[in-house]
């Protein structure tokens, strides 16, 4: 699969997510239940195909999300997805994860991403919540959306990713 | 190798304090390569979001069958109200023009609340908690400018903050909040007392889901259940807009002036059609 490809998918998720999601999620939750589709593929990436592509590919969506929704300030998402996804790859560059460790990573991502985000919008003052409360609002029942959306596509983003770092060392060794 | 990483670390931390130093700066507007990401990504949703409207809209009329006999009954009677409305209206509004004409107001003074209503589709809401902002396919080319109060039949939603050659960012009224440095408040006051009540819209509080009105003056006859409008004073947001009901009123931080929190009319799910208030253009304010 071309680098190409991947991209041209991850745009099509990067629509889905914001034009398609918020007609699928019930009313009366689109405030709770946010789809962090982008990310899940991310960290993906980092788990099977590579550091260096999983930080390319979260710091460009990243400030793809920050731009086309910007609200308060720019450079939150990208500096927050390149970071994590750059060491989920780290941490996971000499083993292949199987399914169950790959969700729980993606799991542990979601809520250290959420996290993360909401801090930083915390340390400029533009919410005031407390942490608890975020927590319970939206970050845990998103999480089980990332989590099935994670599932879901596991075995297609498995193979994507790891046929593309293959032809990656192919080339290399030609 | 371990310093090289931590000096990318440090590099990328620097330049991410700086670009949202740059973006929470005050900025008039959207530099070009925003413009053409915000316009390229705008059309291309514009595609998916009506066409997933059409299909849920089609499960839940479904649904909602048995309720349209009730519902037809109920817009009768306010058809019939709204037709004995409408005459009294229209004189009301001859006399109005009249007095104005014998008054000798000036052009812009005629023309001030001339709202006109331009009709945007939704285009993509974004997935972010604490940022929930809506992008509309109306945008500079067809008039819109920052500022401009943004409503749906039920009430006000929001209001445009960022605008490109033809898309639009709507910040809900939902991230209102006093310590925000990118939002403004909101004057306020009560249906069928417009003049006697005043309220600033300061804040909304997430965790109760309800808006925070402030200012109001101790001997203001304001009630619970009392419908919230806009009241158009300062001229920057059109007056008359439904807001929602007054849910509850306490003593202010210093005893001195009245708060009142606020339910919210609209709701922000499954928005489809949105309405642009624009404001006629106040250029001639000096005379």
């Amino acid at each position: 699969m071309s680098m190409n490809r991947i991209i041209v998918l991850m745009l099509l998720l990067f629509v889905i997510e914001g034009a398609v999601m918020p007609w699928i999620i019930p009313a009366g939750f689109g405030n709770r239940i946010i789809p962090h589709f982008i990310f899940v593929a991310v960290v993906f990436s980092a788990l099977y195909s590579g550091r260096h592509l999983a930080l390319l590919l979260g710091v460009s969506f990243g400030l793809l999300q920050d731009i086309v929704y910007f609200g308060h300030l720019i450079g939150a998402h990208a500096f927050i997805m390149g970071l994590i996804a750059y060491y989920t790859g780290v941490l996971l560059e000499r083993r292949r994860a199987t399914v169950m460790m790959a969700i729980s990573i993606i799991g542990f991502a979601c809520i250290l991403y959420d996290s993360a985000l909401f801090f930083i919008y915390k340390v400029f003052r533009i919410t005031n919540e407390s942490y608890a409360w975020a927590l319970i609002d939206h970050i845990l029942p998103s999480l089980f959306l990332q989590l099935a959306f994670a599932l879901a596509c596991y075995v297609p983003a498995r193979r994507i990713f790891e046929s593309q770092t293959k032809a990656n060392s192919e080339q290399d060794e030609e | 190798m371990r310093n090289k990483r931590m000096f990318m670390l440090m590099i990328g931390f620097i330049l991410f304090i700086a670009v949202i130093g740059f973006s929470l700066s005050d900025r008039k507007e959207l530099t070009w390569p925003e413009k053409f990401l915000k316009d390229s990504a705008a059309y291309v949703q514009q595609w998916f979001y009506k066409p997933a409207g059409y299909i849920a809209g089609f499960f839940e009329d479904i649904g909602n069958l048995r309720r349209i006999y009730e519902e037809n009954e109920q817009l009768r009677i306010t058809a019939a109200a709204y037709s004995r409305d409408k005459i009294e209206y229209n004189f009301v509004k001859k006399e109005n023009e009249r007095y104005k004409e014998e008054l000798s107001f000036t052009k812009r003074q005629k023309q001030m609340y001339n709202y006109n209503y331009l009709i945007a589709q939704v285009v993509s809401v974004s997935n972010d908690a604490n940022n929930r902002t809506m992008n509309i396919n109306l945008g500079s080319k067809n008039g819109i400018k920052p500022n401009m109060a943004v409503t749906t039949v039920d009430g006000l939603i929001g209001l445009i903050s960022a605008v490109t050659p033809l898309s639009a960012t709507v910040t809900p009224i939902t991230e209102l909040n006093e310590a925000s440095p990118t939002f403004n408040s909101i004057a306020v006051t009560i249906m069928g007392r417009e003049d006697e009540s005043f309220g600033i819209l300061s804040s909304y509080n997430k965790e109760t889901n309800r808006l925070l009105m402030t200012k109001i003056a101790e001997n203001d006859k304001m009630d619970i259940s009392d419908t919230v409008i806009t009241s158009g004073l300062g001229n920057v947001y059109p007056r008359g807009l439904v807001i929602g009901t007054v849910e509850s009123m306490q003593k202010g931080d210093f005893g001195l002036t009245n708060t009142a929190s606020v339910k919210l009319a609209a709701s922000f799910d499954h928005l489809t059609e949105v309405f642009v208030v624009q404001v006629p253009e106040l250029e001639d304010a000096g005379q």
